[in-house]
């Protein structure tokens, strides 16, 4: 039928040795096709009436083929897996092309386009996989691409943390996704999309034992890499890699492939109510925590990524009440307007010469007309300005959090709160960075070169009108998820609630940073231990490095002491030792010394005749 | 006077004689140490072959008094060349057969 191996191609790219520029297009090419081929597939998908098209499973290679258990590398083409392909190589695409400007200083050019591909390979492979088995090894390889891109810049130390940290949170969620499959296939005796799916419903019943330990794991996993609460402190330092790789991997792609994970699974989640209360609540809770921690952060890039942790939270709280396909939907239009946004925060970074703290900037908008217009439409989007396309997806989250099959009114009433706190730090960045006086006018900004700018306009625009492509997403994924499309609850006064939440955050931040600066420092005298708080994520890290690295270190040292250099190293060191001195011993009888040879012949003697004598 | 004497006395002797040689640095008193176990050998077997009343014993004595003579001779030749050579006389310092 078709080949999504286009795409994979990109990873034959690893190592090559190109002229800087031509590898640069390459690489682009090598996504831009991935999405044309997944064009073909969407194409290829319609023709088929909406029940037939669920179980596309393509057989690309039969791996093991054993008594009872056989493992074939198949990809599964589904609406689900097509609609985020869709989004991993169409925004993964425009990110590229950006990257040939972000990078043009950078002397690792080719290298950083090698590792992109890669990334949007094991992304592939992740989103494509038609059982268990190849979503772990996509996840894995996911993983590792993105160790390889936040540490890309490797004399910098702390990113090169950065990376570790994320790499090790990551492999945290590895190991119970892989205990998850564990208990699936026993469970189903089988690791095959389809064939769980659909053996689910009848398997167990909801929330037996074995279906919560399975979800619980699999969330895991799924909280692991979308930097949820409590697995998500390697977020916001991985900002230390540079802004395209933030951009694909923590706006568009990476960090919603739990959301994925989850909706994928959709069949087992069902069966599991007690689980699906815990994805709405770490997400609403996470999106509280972000939002909160975000409105106080100064650096450009961390406030971006603490608002993806917030949005993802939103995206989990919208699986966890039961509307699937909302909270993909948000996944789709929040892959507009955060990368659209990262990419701005890039541009702007890039004018600044590597400046990130938005206490530096300040009027910008002169400078850079078009970063301003474009980030000006993302934060709309984000904020959830209505017309926008973060205004729909998030309404229905909103909505759907009150009325979804699990909702009720605390998921709401915090969700609002979460709503308003988005629309406020988004716009305190914007105030921040754009608006006002430039704060370091010697540091001569200028507007970005157009290969940086088109993905910005590009995604300007998705982010304006992706918000209506709304019902069809729900209708196009509904047979994933078993036929059930979201209602529209025409609540109205639910959506005025949830609208003016979003402008009370715009308004607020008007308020305290557009007028004069009194406001904001007395507004910080007040609060100033909340502040304190926010400022320093709620001290998580200090926590975590007090539990569990401290403890882990420890156990590392106590063994090199006692294990490696007493026990070990004596016990090998001891044996040499001997072994030396017996060789020793016996080089005697070689010396030479005519007397020793002759107390030999005697001893010999001797020992002949006390045998004779006594035998 | 019984057989046991003979026996006693020549192992008495000839045990002197080993342990002379293995004792004693010097190797002419170690080449002395030598003549004294092959004579208590020698008397050990002349001894026996008068209670055995046979001639084996005498026999083969005789042809050990030549073997030692002749073993003398090639002996005390290399003794002196060596002490020709090194002017040693302690066997312990002529070691280069060592290893």
């Amino acid at each position: 039928m078709f080949l999504p191996l286009a795409g994979f191609l990109g990873l034959s790219w690893f190592g090559k040795r190109f002229p800087k520029l031509l590898g640069g297009w390459f690489a682009c090419a090598m996504v831009g096709g991935a999405f044309l081929v997944t064009l073909l597939m969407l194409a290829q998908l319609y023709s088929e009436s909406p029940a037939d098209r669920l179980n596309h499973v393509q057989t690309l290679y039969p791996w093991i083929v054993s008594e009872g258990f056989s493992l074939n590398l198949s990809i599964l083409i589904d609406p689900l897996s097509v609609f985020m392909l869709l989004i991993v190589t169409g925004v993964g695409a425009l990110i590229h092309v950006y990257s040939i400007g972000y990078m043009h200083h950078d002397k690792e050019f080719t290298r950083f386009f090698a590792y992109l591909n890669l990334f949007i390979f094991a992304m592939s492979v992740l989103v494509l996989a038609a059982d268990f088995f190849f979503l772990i090894v996509g996840w894995a390889l996911v993983g590792l691409a993105s160790y390889l891109l936040i540490g890309f810049w490797t004399e910098k130390k702390s990113a090169v943390l950065a990376a570790r940290k994320a790499f090790v949170m990551n492999v945290i969620g590895d190991v119970g996704m892989v205990i998850a499959a564990f208990m699936i296939f026993e469970h189903f005796g089988s690791l095959n999309y389809v064939d769980v799916f659909k053996a689910a419903p009848t398997a167990f019943f909801p929330n037996d034992d074995s279906i919560l330990l399975i979800t619980f794991l699999l969330l895991v996993g799924a909280f692991a890499k979308s930097a949820q609460i409590p697995l998500h402190t390697w977020l916001p330092d991985a900002m230390e890699g540079p802004t395209p790789v933030s951009a694909l991997i923590h706006a568009a792609t990476m960090v919603t492939a739990g959301v994925y994970l989850v909706a994928r699974c959709n069949a087992l989640f069902t069966m599991a109510p007690f689980t699906m209360y815990l994805i709405a609540s770490v997400g609403v809770i996470t999106a509280l925590f972000a939002g909160s921690v975000g409105m106080v952060q100064y650096d450009i890039k961390r406030v971006i990524a603490y608002s993806t942790m917030s949005q993802i939270g939103f995206m989990f709280l919208a699986v966890g009440v039961g509307v699937f396909s909302v909270g993909m939907f948000h996944l789709m239009t929040h892959a507009f307007f955060k990368a659209l946004l990262f990419l701005g925060a890039g541009s702007v970074i890039h004018s600044m010469a590597d400046e990130q703290d938005i206490r530096k900037m300040g009027g910008l908008r002169y400078a850079m007309p078009v970063t301003f217009i474009t980030f000006f439409i993302g934060s709309l989007a984000l904020a959830g300005f209505p017309l926008t396309a973060g205004f729909f997806s998030k309404e229905e989250i909103v909505m759907n959090a009150y009325y979804g099959e699990y909702g009720n009114i605390v998921f709401w009433g915090l969700a609002i709160i979460a709503v308003a706190m988005t629309g406020f730090y988004t716009f305190r960045l914007f105030f921040y960075t754009f608006m006002g006086k430039s704060r370091t006018p010697e540091a001569k900004p200028h507007e970005s070169p157009i290969v940086m700018t088109a993905p910005l306009m590009v995604l300007a625009g998705l982010s304006l009108v992706g918000g209506f492509l709304g019902p069809w997403v729900h209708e196009f994924l509904s047979p994933v998820f078993s036929g059930t499309v979201p209602l529209h609850h025409d609540d109205v006064m639910l959506e005025i609630i949830a609208v003016s939440a979003a402008l009370g955050g715009i308004l607020a931040a008007v308020a305290i940073y557009m007028t004069g600066k009194d406001q904001l420092a007395f507004a910080k005298q007040m609060l100033a231990p909340i502040y304190e708080a926010l400022f320093n994520k709620y001290y998580i890290d200090e926590i975590y490095d007090f539990l569990i690295v401290k403890p882990v270190k420890g156990i590392g040292k106590f063994m090199e002491e006692r294990a490696e250099k007493l026990g070990i190293d004596f016990s090998v060191d001891e044996l040499g030792r001997q072994v030396r001195e017996l060789s020793r011993g016996i080089s005697i009888w070689q010396s030479g010394k005519v007397r020793i040879y002759a107390l030999n012949m005697v001893a010999g003697m001797v020992t002949i005749l006390l045998f004779v004598i006594f035998m | 006077m019984g057989s046991e004497f003979v026996l006693f006395v020549s192992a008495a002797i000839f045990s002197i004689g080993a342990l002379g040689f293995v004792i004693r640095k010097n190797p002419l008193v170690m080449f002395m140490s030598v003549e004294l176990m092959l004579n208590a050998v020698n008397f050990l077997l002349i001894g026996y072959s008068s209670f055995l009343n046979s001639l084996d014993g005498q026999i083969f004595a005789l042809i050990i008094m030549t073997v030692a003579a002749a073993e003398v001779v090639v002996g005390l030749a290399i003794i002196l060349t060596i002490f020709r050579t090194r002017h040693e006389l302690d066997v312990d310092r002529i070691n280069t057969l060592k290893g």
